[in-house]
């Protein structure tokens, strides 16, 4: 065990999700996961928790979908797929309950956590768009508190709901709730590159950690395929290329353990996230991604229409 | 995991119970074999107790003969059941059961628990512990709460670290910490002054005063508040100045008016010590944590010489034969010198290091 790796996700994994297995096609998938992984960052600035926790968040929902053992976004794992597992959970848990649960239990195991109600005001108050791609401007309108009011009696299902997702989530993950991340290591980094006299560094420094935000939501899972000091190398490399600053002519990220191709592959994981997420927003518009059984159900079934008809 | 059912185990009598947690013997009714069953219940208001996830994570990982083996979790709707391996009695109990040294008796103005381990025995549980400590450090584990209570002893003389729901990785760089940890009396200095920063070298601290007792049978620095816990520290051990510990009044607990107390011998307090084996308590009990020595180092210092050639023979049977006398365990004693004290020895030379 070491504090600074992280376990892997193998091929196996990666290759058949349990959503997969159940029939929901990988674009669907990547949308859905996309969409769960947004709503987590964003509830967790509402929550106002630190960057690293949301991260650590962000990187428990995406393992848990990941692999025929994991969760499956058809059965929203209302049943772990697990055939050994005895709980049956009666209620469907949602996309949305693994990110809530995902971020219930991180913020727990850290010096920040957040109590159950806080974290469900959040979410209901998130629901309550009626579009999964929100503008940032319609966050500052006032909006009917109504809307996302939460009824005692509400509260006390939801909360019951959490408390056994957070259960789920950690029988999915056997209690492995460890995630190492590539932050600190990104300024140890920098530090060693001795980048920070130069004036652009604190540019620099934000712009490497953008790349390593927006990689938490890549639908090539990159959190869950290379490591820390890796995702760490790639973030400098492309920030210090995008502001024009000079690292040394060297290869340096062999230094970090890194070898070109894996900092080729994680460069263009990172360039291709605008494209990414500016195609996820052109294709579903004002709708929202579907997110409950229901939802990705109907979904599903409008597409086999659609295909029917064509 | 998950693989079983609660009714895999016969619940037998209560060994414990904790602040969420109930402890249990158990025995498995397939194998017969005895377990400790740490049975967690689920509260309705905050869910999976971070104190049984942190305990969990951290245990599955750390694997070491020093330290206890948890065998299994069990989930269900309510409750979380964690089954570790059994072990005889804490060492707070095994002090307590001791037979008073001779001289002593309950007109000595010192009741139960009052008589303290025989040297032996002492360095014998001191080396393991250090040994499972450094395991958790190399690991980039601290304990966070050392105390007799939370060290098993078994029928075969060894020691073994439980209770790690205090526990947490630490990182680089190490980020704050909650101060709320370790029992008041094992706390180190700097906890007591509200240092966020610490590191391994608590549970150094709680190891130096764990050697002491197990001399004296009795705690070194019962206190009962933070303050009263640092006067008692610093009437040993000396109050320190900014003189003796450069950045002291920077911490948030510091206090202008603290009694000033010169540093008294710790020899005067344990008689019963030798020299080399004082070199070491005070290598463990420095008040400046940078100064304290590590777990690595403490192993190999020379009071334990000896133990690295016949640790698995003699020091290991005298602990037996000391538990087979109390009529703990005529099994040891039947099994006597034989091939487990053995094979504990090579494993002991061969081991992590």
């Amino acid at each position: 065990m070491s504090i600074l790796v992280n376990p892997l996700a193998t091929v196996d994994q990666l290759s058949q999700s349990g959503s997969q297995l159940d029939g929901v096609p990988a674009d669907l998938e990547n949308s859905i996961r996309f969409a769960g992984a947004r709503l987590t960052q964003a509830a967790g600035i509402l929550l106002r928790l630190p960057q690293d926790i949301i991260a650590q968040a962000i990187v428990i929902f995406t393992r848990f979908f990941v692999g025929p053992e994991g969760g499956s976004l058809k059965e929203y794992g209302a049943k772990v797929r697990n055939p050994v597992a005895l709980v049956s959970i009666i209620e469907a848990h949602t996309t949305q309950d693994i990110s809530a649960g995902s971020l219930y239990l991180m913020a727990k195991l850290s010096s920040t956590p957040r109590s159950p109600r806080s974290v469900l005001n959040v979410y209901a108050y998130l629901d309550s768009f009626p579009s999964t791609f929100v503008d940032a401007s319609e966050f500052d309108e006032e909006k009917d508190p109504e809307s996302y009011y939460l009824t005692e009696g509400t509260y006390h299902a939801q909360r019951t709901l959490l408390l056994r997702t957070e259960a789920l989530i950690l029988r999915v993950l056997g209690f492995q709730t460890h995630v190492a991340l590539p932050y600190t290591l990104c300024i140890n980094y920098l530090q060693t590159l001795d980048v920070f006299s130069h004036p652009e560094s604190q540019d620099l420094a934000k712009r490497a950690f953008a790349q390593l935000n927006t990689l938490l939501l890549s639908p090539q899972l990159v959190y869950l395929t290379h490591q820390p000091y890796a995702l760490a190398t790639a973030s400098i490399y492309l920030a210090a290329r995008e502001l024009g600053v000079k690292l040394p002519d060297e290869e340096w990220w062999e230094v970090f353990d890194t070898d070109r191709e894996e900092l080729g592959f994680l460069v263009v994981a990172m360039r291709s996230m605008e494209g990414f997420a500016a195609e996820e927003k052109r294709k579903w518009g004002k709708r929202k991604v579907p997110l409950t059984v229901e939802e990705i159900e109907g979904e599903l079934e409008r597409r086999s229409l659609l295909n029917g008809r064509g | 995991m998950d693989k079983r059912h609660p009714s895999s185990f016969q619940q037998l009598e209560k060994l414990g119970e904790g602040t969420y947690a109930t402890v249990f013997k158990g025995r498995n009714r397939q194998t017969g074999e005895f377990v400790a069953l740490k049975e967690i219940h689920l509260d309705s208001e905050e869910g999976t107790p971070s104190t049984a996830i942190r305990e969990i994570s951290l245990m599955k990982e750390l694997k070491h003969e020093n330290i206890v083996s948890l065998h299994d979790v069990i989930h269900t709707e309510n409750k979380l059941m964690l089954v570790f391996e059994y072990m005889d009695k804490d060492l707070k109990k095994y002090m307590d059961s001791q037979p008073l040294p001779p001289g002593y008796d309950s007109h000595g103005g010192r009741s139960r628990g009052a008589g303290g381990l025989p040297p032996d025995t002492i360095k014998s549980f001191m080396y393991q512990l250090l040994r499972g400590i450094a395991f958790c450090h190399d690991n980039r584990v601290l304990h966070r709460d050392l105390k007799p209570q939370n060290l098993l002893i078994n029928t075969k003389g060894q020691l073994k670290l439980a209770d790690f729901g205090l526990a947490r990785a630490f990182g680089i760089p190490v980020n704050t910490f909650s101060n709320e940890v370790v029992t008041l009396w094992y706390r180190a200095p700097d906890v007591l002054l509200g240092s966020r920063t610490y590191n391994t070298s608590i549970d150094i601290w709680s190891a130096g005063c764990i050697m002491a007792e197990m001399y004296t049978g009795r705690p070194l620095f019962p206190g009962t508040t933070n303050e009263d816990q640092l006067q008692k520290i610093f009437r040993l051990m000396g109050t320190p100045s900014e003189r003796s510990w450069p950045g002291i009044s920077s911490f948030p607990e510091y206090r202008q008016g603290w009694q000033v107390y010169a540093t008294q011998d710790l020899q005067i307090l344990l008689p019963m010590i030798d020299q080399v084996g004082l070199s070491l308590l005070s290598g463990m009990l420095q008040l400046r944590p940078e100064m304290r020595i590590s777990a690595e180092q403490a192993l190999r210092h020379p009071w334990f010489a000896e133990i690295h050639q016949r640790y698995g023979g003699i020091q290991q049977q005298v602990v037996a034969q000391q538990m087979g006398q109390q009529g703990l365990n005529q099994q040891v004693m039947q099994q006597g010198p034989g091939p487990a004290g053995a094979s504990y020895g090579t494993s002991m030379a061969q081991g992590a290091y």
